[in-house]
């Protein structure tokens, strides 16, 4: 009984997909009522997720499954945020396909797919299962940017992430094989008694398999040497996409790389020196991109590298203690909200074909629609880490945590590049509040998103009064 | 010794035909150059004992997707003019190739540092009773979720390629 209930909020959304599948093919529903089955479905697997009772760490059907899978409190916590990061672009879709005219009637379907994949991925305690799991979360996402097949820029950037991610798939794949080959088997239970028993540095063929499959994780976490596409890839896709990609993607991506590196202590400990400098290429080089941005999209993709920078601080000192595991997930809840919001609002904002993008386009938004400009804001700020914004605490636990572990330059760069943030949050406050009007900021008809806008954020001042348990 | 010998040749044709995939400008004569891979790739496995997957490579790989790619470069009957002209295709792989040697030595590493010695195979080592049986057992999990991939393709497939203008 308590295995099938841990697996639960798997078998919801993969069950889910499935239904939207087959509900498709019949004449009877449409657009509306697909959007509001996908919108339920998220919603219903997100209170299964939140009904899952596990204070200890499971092992469902350890016997048939022969331990590859583990559900613990980091998985619930990782698998709510993912489920309501589906809900609330859930939310934004359906409003977005009331102004962009190309809805594909499996949408919904492959992003219950791709949410499915993501779940197993946290879950995920063995390599070939992560990279299968991994796989069908890239799939889906795959299709869900290129959906609309009328669009250039939507083919260029499916086809960049389609081969950069076939790339890191490989990569990971490779890393696999020898991790293989130096500890005799892919689960991370036998990694971890390998790597104790015969040490890790003197292990080749584990130094170069858990290098691999890093590689594959910061490629796919948008991470300083490997973030080239997220830009192009983020710019190019739709709306409500782009916010699914940037919150859930890195939610999962970011839990397997955390599991990765919880499997042992030593085999963090030889990875920490280079995650400390990547982290802070990350931060920086991610701040160097927004700030030349113009497009608002394309600055958010940018905001995204360096919030990656500040999940590996986090990252560094994960595996110590209790409260630095929570802070990892407690920062991806935190910037899932605000940046989801941001999209959803522009979701509707964006209007007829994502016309309205760049800072310039919502010059004087105050004025016209105050209430939304007041909740961008919220996000905005919550993002830069001003206090009492989620965002705020967030980054509080990330850079106390790095200085509890002696890692202080770390610390205080982290605080640097959050000043230097300021700067492209800043200038799209200043468009909207000191700006004349140009435009209506009209939306056709009667729809969702606005509430999911505001539902999110009530969730940035919610959030942070969270405390960290994990 | 034999075993020797062929690993070395499979192993020289396999480097080689993945060379002519990536240096041959014409997509078929690359195509033709990566059948060449495969099969030798068939070959290694076999030196290995591993049958089913013998077998499997060259009826799913060599065989099957091999023909869908020459069907698909046939379809788009790409002639010589249409391709585009990358006059800086070995300043590009000189670079591939700094970027690529440190991974090398790497490899090189790592597969100095494998144990030498051969273990002793297993009574019908594989074949399809032995492979069947592990998959269906320590690997079902892995094998259960390989529908669920195999379902997001099919229906993505679907998605990307079907009929567009449903509202």
């Amino acid at each position: 009984m308590q295995d099938i209930m841990a697996i639960l909020p798997l078998l919801a959304t993969c069950a889910g997909a499935i239904l939207i599948m087959l509900v498709a093919a019949f004449e009877t529903f449409r657009r509306e009522g697909i959007s509001i089955l996908g919108i339920g479905l998220f919603a219903f697997a997100f209170f299964v997720q939140l009904t899952v009772e596990n204070s200890s760490p499971i092992m469902p059907y350890s016997a048939i499954f022969n331990g590859m899978l583990v559900t613990s409190t980091f998985t619930k916590a990782a698998g709510l945020i993912i489920l309501a990061c589906g809900f609330f672009s859930a939310i934004a879709a359906q409003t977005y396909f009331t102004q962009n005219r190309w809805f594909v009637l499996e949408y919904y379907c492959m992003m219950l797919f791709a949410a499915c994949g993501m779940i197993l991925m946290t879950m995920a305690a063995e390599l070939i299962t992560v990279f299968v799991a991994l796989e069908i979360m890239s799939l889906a996402i795959y299709t869900l940017i290129g959906c609309d097949r009328r669009s250039v820029i939507r083919s260029e950037a499916v086809l960049k992430y389609l081969m950069l991610g076939a790339f890191a798939g490989a990569f990971f794949v490779m890393g696999s094989v020898f991790i293989y080959a130096g500890a005799g088997s892919t689960r991370f239970v036998d990694i971890a008694r390998a790597v104790s028993e015969g040490g890790f540095i003197a292990n080749p063929a584990l130094v170069g398999g858990s290098l691999l499959i890093m590689v594959a994780l910061l490629f796919k976490a948008a991470a300083f040497p490997f973030h080239a596409w997220v830009v192009d890839v983020y710019d190019g896709a739709p709306m409500p996409v782009t916010g699914f990609m940037a919150t859930a993607v890195k939610t999962a991506v970011f839990c397997v790389f955390a599991n990765v590196l919880l499997i042992n202590t030593e085999l963090r400990d030889g990875w920490v020196g280079y995650l400390f400098w990547i982290s802070v290429l990350t931060m920086f080089v991610g701040n160097l991109i927004a700030i030349g941005q113009n497009n608002l999209k394309r600055m958010l993709a940018a905001s995204g590298i360096v919030h990656s920078g500040y999940l590996i601080i986090g990252l560094v000192a994960i595996g110590s203690d209790t409260v630095s595991n929570g802070a990892v997930i407690f920062y991806l809840a935190a910037y899932a909200a605000s940046t989801l919001g941001i999209f959803v609002a522009l979701s509707y904002l964006g209007g007829e074909d994502e016309k309205r993008i760049r800072f310039d386009d919502f010059n004087g938004l105050a004025r016209v629609r105050p209430y939304s400009a007041a909740c961008i804001t919220i996000f905005l700020l919550s993002m830069a880490g001003i206090p009492p914004t989620a965002g705020f605490m967030g980054k509080f636990y990330i850079i106390a945590g790095a200085f509890k572990h002696g890692f202080v330059a770390l610390g205080v760069l982290g605080i640097i590049s959050s000043i230097l943030s300021v700067w492209y949050y800043l200038r799209l406050i200043i468009s909207m509040y000191f700006r004349e009007p140009q435009e209506e900021f009209g939306v056709s008809e009667m729809t969702l998103a606005p509430l999911g806008t505001f539902a999110l954020a009530a969730a940035v001042f919610a959030i942070s009064f969270i405390p960290v348990v994990i | 010794m034999l075993a020797t010998y062929l690993f070395f040749g499979l192993a020289l044709l396999a480097v080689l035909g993945a060379l002519g995939l990536i240096l041959f400008k014409h997509p078929m004569n690359g195509a033709m150059s990566f059948v060449v891979t495969l099969i030798s790739l068939a070959g290694l496995y076999a030196l290995l004992s591993a049958k089913l997957i013998f077998a499997i490579q060259l009826i799913v790989y060599a065989g099957a997707i091999m023909s869908l790619i020459l069907f698909i470069i046939m379809f788009l009957n790409i002639q010589e003019r249409d391709l585009p002209i990358d006059s800086n295709r070995w300043f590009y792989l000189a670079g591939g190739i700094i970027v690529v040697a440190p991974i090398a030595g790497l490899m090189i590493k790592i597969a100095k540092s494998l144990p030498e010695e051969h273990p002793e195979l297993i009574d019908g080592f594989g074949d399809v009773k032995t492979v069947g049986h592990l998959l269906f057992t320590e690997w079902l999990l892995p094998f259960e979720i390989v529908s669920i991939l195999l379902l997001v393709a099919l229906v993505g497939a679907v998605v990307l390629a079907g009929k567009r203008g449903v509202n």
